[in-house]
């Protein structure tokens, strides 16, 4: 026997008993009581039965977490009854999935395996099932892939990126009952990230359930009565329905996350309750979640803050801001609840993009000019925006990642952001932009540098709006900030009418290599300082206009290489060279990042960890920081 | 005296005086009986209004309200972008007169800061140690005066070194006594004007119709019914996207509040047409009529008089709504917005849960809202009682 071999079979021998180690250990585990009575009247079966072969260990301890015990219901606000998909994001279960480091790794599948960046082979845990007990095969990808993704009717408003490679879909093949293959022509970096993304990339559905909805597979009579008794148009709209899988609107769908909704909407409350088949076990065979029960409530955005504050939720972080730490505090011990603080995971707070896509010709040509970009960001105190707002708790930086994330560089952070008035002043003067009497520049058209900056409008904006008015009037640009609906901002944007905006940062500071760099670059037609561009890309070239500046064509490329990379180096290189040229040229302009969220739990509920970053992607809120393993301290 | 019937066809014999006529040959009125008999409406108004106690007094505060906003600047301590950025969320600060027992004059003590590192609350404490002196008529922050002549004077300054918040600070910094003082110039004008203009057109119209009736009166109606079924929310969406953006907030609600007074004359031409309905088949106008008066003197001479105190009661109650109403439209991007300081502005920033909990003097705008309102109203209840003196 040669030494290799040698190891794999220690190694196989090892697997095994840590298998059966597992099962010896899970069959001694007790049941959750919540699900005591459905066991005892035989509609569940035991645990071990409900777990896949494999179940998915989380080593609590190395999370630096403490062991927890069944139970309890968690509380929560949200703003708007279609918020019920964060629970999809919090529960945070997913094919491949971030860690706490942010890398990858299997979750839902029990392995999965990449070949040239471009032969992606997931496998199934044995024995995985539906939230209604029935089994998790390579069936339910084929049936999505064959029956929804490939069907006209159903597909047509689908046309996500993250699938196609030069526009060409993958060839997918069921190898087994537990095995699946998707294979492009060329490498698909997106692919994986998608899948573990906060609104993730589902290439899966429920086909035992789903099939009953599709004309393919339902008897035509049938169908035809589901469809009228629904109410629906037909039976596409009927299967997108019953199969929207984020939004967890149809709370009969099987799913796979910790927690099912049991609340058709509309309601003003909904009830999420435990996932007897969930896949995930804690170190001692405990299955998770912890919590049996989250109720989401409906509530105006403006009195969440009043309501956490008197003690009516056990967990809340979405619309609390860091101005309502104070008076959440201070009422923290007569309603007995914590405050801890993590950060805002934005490249930035608040981000003016100059619209190098104006239909102002003269502003267009300014605007387009690295030096008055460079002026307008070295203009800004973003100390005192820091003290005044933030308590000096957030950073300086440019609109780029953060410090936490692996790509950091202190030169982006710093690129042009030391307040230095002079300098500012000097590269306008240096553009030809003479000061008038009265202080303010004169284009070159004889127009004065007046500028309306458009911004959607939270109260804090609009201080910060009138701070930047302060600064910049020092450097003779005059601004008028003006409140606009946020849809409408980025209307006007595309259309040219918008000058300046001001709105949050770019979503990427805690980007990993694997992630798109696609802000960075025109990638669409949201992004305010180059709708036109952008739109060029995603319109593939219909509409918009082709990028002209020298950068921003390096960008694109920069980009379309990304999009093609077979290695995590190869894109960390990437990434490096465009955040480079994006904080160099100030393509938008950064104020300040790593701003405090509050973020309120119930005085037992533990395993909340005290520092962390609160965003939307890649972390998924709540989801990366494991809130299965969230447990009440019943003591 | 000729006592016997004249016979046919002869003259009626009756007599007639030359003397001038003395309405008072029987009972003498002596001077002070004259002036109170005599008196001329204006008078008796007066002294009617004078009888209201309320009025008189609401009368008198909001005068002195309309005489503050011509020297806003002056008055108030600081400059209205003044921003303390060592003191965002100071809470008020109390003037003393004695120190230690000790008469020193009008000061305030110095404060300190320190920021509660566990709730992150700003805490301010009166510092006992430091005393600054509060002087009157002196130099302070530099302001152009009406926008045009360049001043620094203030009614009160404290000494270099010192704060003087009489009503605390914002989340900026900025002193909300200032602010307030400031906000009563936009709060007390500009919404009057389109209450002024939507009364003007509304009386002329409105008597018209009422005055002439048949086909003009006929016209007017379905103008009015065509204006009120101008549905508004679309109306001001337009009037946004018309308004040229580099117009200064000010300009913008002064814009919205003339289209708004265009649009809200009707409910009162209404009002005043049907009351002329009724008022011109007294015999006063046909006498006023026969004597050839002219519509326009008959209306606003003997008609409106007539119904005055209707008018003052809904000028005095649209007054109020105005000022109150004037944040509704910032919903829309159409009120009054920051920059622009007016009370609305300032309660509308102090609608959250921290105001109320941790920085209750931010809700202090609120007094003079309720203060002028209620003096509005009083002032109205008095004028409409001496608008009808016999009453």
């Amino acid at each position: 026997m040669n030494r290799v071999s040698k190891i794999a079979a220690a190694m196989t021998a090892g697997l095994w008993l840590c298998f059966f180690g597992a099962i010896a250990q899970a069959q001694t585990v007790e049941e959750p009581s919540y699900l005591a009575s459905r066991i005892a009247s035989g509609e569940l079966p035991e645990m071990a039965k409900r777990l896949p072969d494999n179940p998915l260990v989380i080593d609590i301890p190395a999370l630096g977490r403490e062991y927890g015990t069944y139970g309890g219901s968690i509380r929560t606000l949200m703003a708007s009854s279609k918020d019920i998909r964060m629970l999809t994001v919090y529960g945070y279960a997913r094919l491949v999935g971030f860690d706490n480091e942010l890398n990858l790794s299997a979750d839902i599948l029990e392995s999965y395996d990449v070949e040239e960046g471009r032969i992606f082979t997931f496998k199934i845990r044995a024995g995985h099932k539906w939230s209604d007990g029935h089994p998790f095969t390579s069936e339910d990808f084929k049936y999505y892939w064959e029956d929804v993704r490939l069907n006209e009717e159903l597909s047509r408003s689908e046309d996500s990126t993250e699938m196609l490679v030069e526009g060409n879909l993958p060839t997918f093949e069921v190898i087994d009952d537990l095995t699946v293959r998707y294979t492009w022509e060329k490498p698909n970096p997106l692919f994986l990230g998608s899948l573990a993304g906060p609104r993730p990339n589902v290439i899966f559905l429920p086909a035992h359930y789903m099939k009953q909805f599709h004309v393919n597979h339902a008897d035509k009579a049938t169908l035809d009565k589901i469809v009228t008794d629904a109410g629906e148009r037909s039976w596409v709209s009927l299967h997108i329905n019953k199969g929207r899988y984020y939004r967890p609107e149809n709370p009969e769908l099987p799913r796979l996350d910790p927690w099912l909704n049991q609340t058709a909407p509309p309601a003003e409350q909904f009830t999420f309750i435990r996932n007897p088949y969930f896949h995930r076990v804690d170190d001692r065979g405990m299955q998770l979640p912890y919590i049996d029960e989250i109720i989401v409530g409906i509530s105006s955005a403006e009195i969440i803050p009043a309501k956490t504050g008197s003690g009516e939720v056990d967990l809340q972080a979405r619309y609390l801001r860091f101005s309502d730490y104070t008076f959440l505090k201070s009422a923290s011990k007569d309603q007995k609840y914590n405050v801890g603080l993590w950060q805002e995971g934005k490249g930035s707070q608040l981000a003016i993009f100059p619209n190098m896509n104006t239909n102002d010709e003269t502003w267009r040509t300014v605007f387009r000019d690295v030096r008055f970009r460079r002026a307008l960001s070295l203009a800004v105190d973003r100390e005192e925006l820091n003290q005044q707002f933030f308590f000096g708790l957030g950073r300086p930086s440019g609109n780029t990642v953060m410090e936490e994330s692996p790509l950091y560089d202190e030169k982006y952070a710093s690129a042009w952001t030391e307040l230095d008035v002079d300098q500012a002043n000097s590269l306008l003067d240096e553009m030809g932009l003479e000061k008038s009497p009265d202080g303010v520049r004169i284009l070159s058209d004889g127009r004065p540098a007046e500028i309306v900056l458009e911004g959607a409008g939270s109260s804090e904006e609009t201080d910060i709006a009138e701070l930047l008015k302060f600064y910049w009037s020092k450097i003779g640009i005059k601004i008028f900030p003006r409140n606009i609906p946020r849809d409408n901002l980025r209307r006007r944007a595309l259309a040219g009418e918008t000058l300046m905006s001001m709105d949050l940062g770019l979503d990427l500071g805690l980007a990993v290599p694997d992630l798109t760099p696609n802000e960075l670059s025109p990638t669409s037609q949201s992004q305010t300082n180059w709708p036109k561009w952008g739109n060029y890309y995603d319109s593939n070239k219909v509409a918009g206009e082709a990028p002209d500046l020298p950068e921003v064509v390096r960008l694109n490329e920069l980009f379309k290489a990304w999009s093609v990379s077979g290695t995590t180096e190869e894109r960390e290189g990437i990434w490096a060279e465009m955040l480079d040229i994006y904080s160099d040229q100030v393509f938008s302009i950064g104020t300040v990042n790593g701003v405090m969220q509050p973020i309120v739990s119930r005085d037992t509920l533990k395993n909340i960890p005290e520092t962390g970053i609160f965003t939307f992607a890649p972390s998924a809120y709540f989801g990366t920081y494991h809130m299965d393993t969230f447990y009440f301290d019943q003591k | 005296m000729k006592t016997s019937i004249p016979k046919n066809g002869e003259p009626m014999g009756h007599f007639v005086s030359d003397a001038a006529f003395d309405p008072h040959s029987i009972e003498q009125l002596n001077d002070e009986q004259k002036a109170y008999y005599l008196a001329s409406q204006k008078k008796l108004m007066w002294w009617k209004f004078k009888l209201h106690k309320l009025a008189v007094v609401s009368g008198i505060f909001l005068a002195l309200v309309y005489i503050s906003i011509l020297f806003s600047e002056f008055l108030a301590p600081y400059d209205l972008n003044h921003r303390h950025v060592k003191n965002i969320y100071q809470p008020p600060q109390s003037v003393h007169l004695f120190h230690e027992g000790q008469f020193v004059g009008p000061f305030v003590y110095g404060t300190k800061y320190e920021l509660n590192l566990e709730t992150l609350a700003r805490t301010y404490a009166p510092d006992s140690k430091k005393i600054y002196k509060l002087s009157f008529f002196c130099s302070g922050d530099k302001y152009k005066f009406w926008g045009v002549i360049p001043a620094d004077n203030h009614l009160v300054c404290v000494e270099k070194g010192g704060t003087l918040f009489l009503l605390g600070t914002d989340r900026l910094g900025r002193d909300m006594l200032s602010r307030i003082i400031y906000g009563t110039r936009i709060s007390m004008t500009i919404g009057l004007i389109g209450i002024a203009i939507s009364f003007i057109l509304g009386i002329s119209i409105g008597g018209m119709a009422g005055y002439y009736g048949g086909w003009v009166d006929n016209i007017v109606q379905r103008i009015i019914e065509v204006i009120q079924s101008i549905p508004s929310i679309p109306l001001w969406l337009a009037i946004a996207a018309i308004i040229p953006v580099s117009w200064s907030p000010i300009l913008v609600y002064f814009a919205i509040s003339v289209v708004l007074a265009l649009l809200d004359w009707t409910g009162l031409a209404r009002a005043v047409r049907s009351k002329l309905l009724s008022l011109r088949e007294e015999d006063y106008v046909l006498a006023a009529e026969l004597m050839g008066a002219k519509p326009r003197r008959i209306i606003l001479r003997h008609l409106v008089p007539g119904f005055m105190s209707h008018l003052i009661a809904s000028a005095t109650l649209t007054i109020p709504s105005m000022i109150l109403g004037e944040t509704a439209l910032s919903f829309l991007g159409l009120g009054l917005r920051p920059p622009v300081t007016s009370w609305g502005v300032l309660l509308n920033e102090a609608q959250n849960i921290n105001v109320v909990v941790l920085y209750p003097w931010l809700i202090l705008p609120v007094v003079p809202v309720v203060l002028v309102i209620l003096a509005f109203n009083f002032l109205g209840d008095g004028l409409r009682d001496a608008a009808d003196p016999y009453a």
